[in-house]
């Protein structure tokens, strides 16, 4: 569900700014979707989480830089996606988001987590390509 | 014109409970389920949830402190009653974590006032509001500040015409002194007794307001389909439409009729008494199958190891007909509420005549410890749950091989049945032979004489009264004078003799 919406969200061509600008945004609209359920400490959990584990095939993602930043949580995360090359940066954030949506259906079954995942972009999407990639699924 | 308001009752979707409550959850109640950790107090709120939460009825799920809401959610859903369509559907679960963790209770409050005026929830949770105490009494100044804000909460939901669950944690010590408790329409206590190595759970209504709740503990159990509250039976005062005893119940075995007067009177209860192999689990089966030709269902509990492979096939027919059904007793810690639950809603469903409880013995084995300790109180209670129900019920029990004294129950179950029959072994001439006595039908004539039996293909075949020995009961008769061969001959078909008759 996640790999298509991330294509069709950085128009082929678009720079590694971009490309960082949307995935945060669609990592922001994901995670505000599961906040009300499993409260901003489970987010941030499993964030830690998902990134530990992404960080095997991008050890670079979301390293903290100096000076730190803190308007937003995943300062961090933009920071380092804007660094590489576009493509790159497509894959970290999208193996960044499988990953988060895999551990959730290990925790709370893949029903409750599609149902979920589902209004992310049902409650208008990063666009609009992007909820008819959904639909047309 | 009726100008008084009616409270609408809401069934709670849990089996059991709205009995318990005195008929339904009141409508727009302002409601708490306490106990310790590990009660079942979160399922019970979401299995209420679950069942009353449709499109036309919202509900609202704030998950405070306490089970992180990731962990809640895995488990939950391990319940059938967990519908994952209904989650942001007619279900919305809202995580008030960080609120509570700053301490900021009045910011906390305002979250929930703002959510619910947002989604105009028909059912509002809180889980856990215990967790969310100690932080208030911090900055309020103690429980004078949380009554106040529990008052808001109580007042502000009840005004926008939502059903509420306060879930809190509560030591049995604090259930005097918290204001919640006063605030309260209901308050739900859940508990867990250990007993030796069997634990039972119980729940009790302490309070709910307006509704005429059944007092006392009861026992529930959780299983994957949720819980299952099992009410305590009240002995109906109404009792049976009919007085028992006017009807009289064939048992299958014909001489039997005639020495218990014409047949047990419908709505007795019927104590049969032997040891091991004298048939009184045959006799049980006769009575059912009886019944069955009669048109009168039956229900059997059987309590053996492995009833299935104890039970005839007789009475597998009569299974797979559908004239009697079967109680589930394989489970473990019972106790005898639950028992009573099932055997009454068979009862109910499938219209039966006749209860068979095969054995006492065994049936005390398989509750949980505690409930060993009352057993006669108990058993008091069923058959007279029963018998008021106008079924007629027959229980077997295990009889020691004393020859010593005369014993019919290890419970003092002989002083709470109608009907005694007791069976016997004796030797004659290095012969074991079994023997069978009515020993007690109340208000009734009946034989008073000890007859010999066979267990045949046919099952039980009652002869002779053995007149010419004597010390039966001792197990090593001794001939009288006149017929000393009286136990030789196959068993006679003659009529009972006249003069052998008593009344108890």
């Amino acid at each position: 569900m996640i790999q298509p919406i991330l294509e069709q969200c950085v128009e082929a061509g678009a720079d590694a700014k971009a490309v960082a600008d949307v995935g945060v945004r669609a990592w922001e609209r994901v995670t505000s979707q599961f906040a009300p359920l499993i409260g901003e400490g489970g987010v941030d959990a499993l964030y830690a989480r998902s990134l530990h584990l992404t960080r095997s095939t991008f050890p670079w993602l979301a390293v903290p830089q100096e000076p730190r930043q803190t308007d937003s949580p995943y300062t961090d995360l933009k920071l380092s996606l804007e660094r590489r090359e576009p493509n790159e940066a497509r894959e970290a954030i999208s193996a960044l988001l499988v990953t988060f949506a895999e551990l959730l259906t290990a925790l709370i079954g893949e029903t409750l987590t599609t149902r979920i995942l589902s209004s992310a972009w049902a409650n208008g999407g990063p666009d609009e390509n992007a909820q008819e990639t959904l639909s047309n699924e | 014109m009726n100008d008084k308001v009616s409270i609408n009752l809401l069934p709670t979707g849990v089996p059991g409970l709205d009995a318990l409550l005195g008929g339904g959850l009141p409508e727009f109640s302002f409601n708490l389920i306490a106990g310790n950790p590990g009660s079942g107090k979160t399922t019970l709120a979401q299995q209420i949830m679950f069942s009353l939460a449709n499109s036309d009825r919202r509900a609202l799920f704030f998950t405070v402190l306490g089970e992180p809401p990731l962990k809640m959610l895995r488990y939950q859903q391990q319940f059938a009653f967990f519908d994952v369509t209904k989650v942001n559907e007619s279900i919305r679960f809202v995580n008030l974590a960080d609120d509570a963790l700053q301490g900021d209770f009045t910011r906390l409050l305002d979250r929930i006032v703002d959510e619910v005026e947002t989604h105009s929830p028909g059912l509002v949770f809180v889980d856990s509001f215990r967790s969310i105490v100690p932080a208030t009494e911090r900055i309020r100044g103690g429980p004078a500040g949380l009554q106040e804000l529990v008052q808001r909460l109580a007042m502000h939901l009840t005004s926008w015409q939502a059903t509420t669950f306060l879930v809190g944690e509560y030591p049995e010590s604090e259930m005097e002194t918290t204001p919640v408790f006063t605030v309260a329409d209901g308050l739900i206590w859940l508990a867990q007794s250990v007993h030796w190595n069997s634990m039972v759970r119980k729940m009790q209504v302490m309070k709910m307001r307006g509704q005429a709740q059944i007092p006392g503990l009861h026992t529930f159990r959780i299983t994957d389909r949720g819980i299952h509250v099992f009410p305590r039976a009240i002995i109906d005062a109404g009792g049976a439409s009919q007085p028992p005893g006017e009807v009289r119940m064939a048992m299958g075995v014909p001489r039997l009729d005639e020495m218990l007067g014409g047949g047990l009177p419908a709505g007795f209860s019927l104590l049969v008494a032997g040891p091991a192999g004298s048939g009184k689990t045959i006799l049980a089966s006769a009575f059912l199958t009886e019944g069955a030709r009669r048109g009168e269902p039956g229900v059997i509990a059987a309590f053996e190891k492995s009833p299935k492979q104890t039970r005839s096939r007789t009475l597998e027919d009569l299974i797979h007909k559908g004239q009697l059904s079967v109680i589930d007793t394989r489970a473990l810690d019972l106790s005898i509420d639950e028992t009573l639950y099932e055997l009454t809603e068979t009862i109910r469903r499938t219209n039966a005549k006749r209860v068979v409880i095969d054995s006492l013995s065994a049936f005390e084995l398989a509750l949980a410890p505690m409930f060993r300790e009352d057993f006669r109180e108990s058993l008091y209670r069923m058959v007279t749950v029963l018998t008021g129900m106008g079924v007629t019920v027959l229980m077997t029990s295990e009889l020691e091989d004393r020859y010593s004294d005369l014993r019919f129950s290890p419970y003092g179950a002989a002083f709470l049945t109608d009907a005694i029959v007791v069976q016997r072994y004796i030797e004659v001439r290095s012969r074991l032979r079994r023997v069978i006595a009515v020993v007690k039908v109340r208000g009734s004539f009946h034989s008073n004489e000890l007859r010999e039996f066979e267990i045949t293909d046919e099952g039980i075949v009652i002869g002779d009264v053995l007149a010419d020995y004597e010390g039966l009961l001792g197990g090593r008769p001794t001939a009288t004078a006149t017929r000393p061969n009286a136990l030789d001959g196959t068993p006679s078909t003659l009529p009972v003799e006249s003069g052998a008759w008593e009344r108890s």
